[in-house]
């Protein structure tokens, strides 16, 4: 659905040239849910708003359906940011219309007759749940209430892809949750494909199929949500990941430990405890669970735990080998005395 | 000194006569003013950098022309535009003949203020809007107009008000209105009965566009 090529950002400054985006290529497929992460400053906000031309990309190309966006200018680009939604962080909202009145311009903008756009607007604020509001201004409205009608406006013309450019950053967990639902929602009912940047790594767990990690205006990593989430490569996506999934164990309890510390890794359907007590009969080893839980990532289970496993070094080493039989994967932590 | 009430009676009829031409002459140049005015604000403002009309010649030659025409003094301005004003009106006395350069100054005052009005506007609002592909004249109409709504009639009263005082100058090329009467009783006859009553009457009149202005403003404000 999206082909971002080659895609480069720079800016000119009174202190020179800032490199926004960094030869980026992406490609977004039809349906999925897309989530790009990085810390701000990362080149994550510069690339969303290069998607819809908000932002015009140095080099490189967009397209989006098959179109080719750098290649139109003036009322061409108009008419395709029809078919692109987007919603942002500060809602931008106009303050001086109500829900209604707001919803009603996007559709305006298509040039959708009059008298359908009464109709389509009931629809949507029904669709984002918002019905009662139809006539408040934005000003009565929570945070969240701003992001529906912002959701409901940027799905006005029925877009093909919705850009959300850190849609849940101001708002409170329940309410970013309440959001993120409603968007995995609107996902699957209109089968619209979701490019979301964020730093919140919880919102990538929470509703992407498909991601990618942003350091320096570059793409660092990029895959499967789950697969990222199992076993990831680069040091910045493993800070992500262990802002949501932390297995940190203190200092202090490990110091007390003298085996082998080693985290395993279980994914899918495994039964990651039963695989564990398993070993621990097979092979005369003691184990002690020190940290453990089991992540469920776009519906799948990922079970991780660290543990101490005492024994005689071949013993341990068996043991371990006996685990990455059963599909665990296993990380030697410290090697114990 | 003191207050002679039989004066003011006496010339009641020549006040009420100058109190129409200042009206004359701020409602001609207001209505100019914001005819011209508020179209050449709003290009100002869409034509700056990273707006959606984005033109730097077309920018840099109004916003030229608009610091030229505010750097001339209004009376200097005054004399100059003789020639125009006889041009359009047919005559250079009179309030509607004072109007002539009362626009051409109210003009470029009010362009600037509107482009100060807009661009207190949240930048990404004007951003959502093109986002979801709203053409420019409907970016101008339901996004920049509504939001500056609130700024814009403050504009407008701080406009009329600095109209009211640079009416009072029209009475150098004989516009009449408020300002001349008490430039030319109280002033020249050292007539103070009238400067008194012309300086209330200018002090009340300003104070209700204030007032009326503020009240108007926070009415119609959503926020």
């Amino acid at each position: 659905m999206i082909q971002i090529e080659q895609l480069s950002k720079t800016y000119q400054t009174k202190h020179g040239t800032v490199t926004g985006v960094d030869d980026v290529s992406l490609e977004v497929k039809t349906g999925e849910i897309f989530g790009i992460v990085g810390y701000s400053g990362a080149g994550k906000s510069s690339l969303i708003r290069c998607i819809n031309l908000l932002e015009r990309p140095t080099a490189g190309t967009v397209s989006v359906g098959g179109q080719d966006l750098t290649k139109l200018r003036g009322e061409g680009l108009r008419k395709a940011r029809l078919k692109i939604g987007m919603i942002f962080q500060h809602f931008y909202l106009i303050s001086q219309k109500t829900v209604a009145e707001n919803i009603a311009f996007a559709l305006r903008a298509a040039g959708t007759p009059s008298k359908k756009i009464g109709p389509r607007v009931d629809e949507l604020l029904d669709m984002v749940g918002l019905t009662d509001k139809r006539g408040v201004y934005p000003a009565q409205l929570s945070g969240g209430q701003k992001q529906r009608v912002g959701i409901a406006r940027a799905l006005a013309n029925e877009p093909a892809v919705l850009l959300c450019d850190e849609a849940t950053s101001a708002l409170d967990p329940n309410t970013t949750l309440s959001i993120l639902r409603l968007l995995k929602d609107i996902n699957r009912k209109l089968n619209i494909t979701i490019v979301l940047i964020t730093h919140e790594m919880n919102v990538v767990k929470e509703i992407c199929d498909r991601m990618a990690v942003m350091q320096g205006g570059r793409v660092i990593e990029e895959g499967n949500v789950y697969d990222i989430f199992a076993d990831p490569k680069t040091a910045l996506t493993k800070e992500f990941i262990s802002s949501v999934v932390s297995f940190n164990v203190p200092e202090e309890t490990l110091k007390k430990c003298d085996g082998t510390i080693i985290k395993v890794l279980f994914k899918g359907a495994v039964a990651g405890e039963g695989i564990i007590s398993d070993m621990l009969q097979t092979y005369p080893v003691k184990g002690n669970f020190l940290h453990g839980a089991i992540e469920y990532i776009q519906e799948r289970p990922l079970g991780i735990f660290v543990m101490e496993l005492k024994g005689g070094q071949a013993e341990v080493q068996q043991a371990i080998v006996y685990l990455e039989q059963r599909e665990a994967i296993v990380e030697v932590m410290d090697h114990g005395n | 000194m003191g207050i002679e009430w039989e004066r003011i009676i006496d010339l009641w009829p020549e006040i009420q006569v100058a109190f129409y031409q200042t009206l004359v002459m701020i409602g001609i140049s207001l209505g100019v003013a914001l005819v011209v005015g508020l179209p050449l604000g709003i290009l100002l403002f869409i034509t700056d950098r990273g707006l959606f009309l984005e033109n730097r010649s077309v920018n840099s030659v109004i916003g030229f022309v608009v610091n030229i025409v505010r750097s001339i003094p209004f009376i200097i301005l005054l004399v100059a535009l003789i020639p125009l004003t006889q041009a359009i009106t047919g005559t250079t006395i009179g309030p509607v003949a004072a109007s002539v350069s009362l626009s051409v100054a109210a003009i470029p005052f009010f362009a600037r203020i509107v482009e100060t009005a807009l661009r207190d506007i949240d930048k990404g609002v004007i951003e959502a809007a093109v986002a979801v592909g709203a053409t420019p004249w409907m970016i101008i109409k339901d996004v920049l107009l509504p939001e500056a709504k609130a700024s814009l009639i403050q504009g407008i009263t701080l406009t009329v008000i600095s109209l009211i005082a640079y009416s009072a100058m029209a009475g150098v090329v004989g516009g009449g209105g408020i300002g001349d009467l008490a430039i030319r009783f109280g002033y020249y006859r050292y007539d103070n009965t009238i400067m008194i009553v012309t300086v209330v009457i200018l002090i009340v009149l300003v104070q209700l566009i204030q007032q009326a202005g503020d009240f108007t403003a926070k009415k119609l404000d959503k926020r």
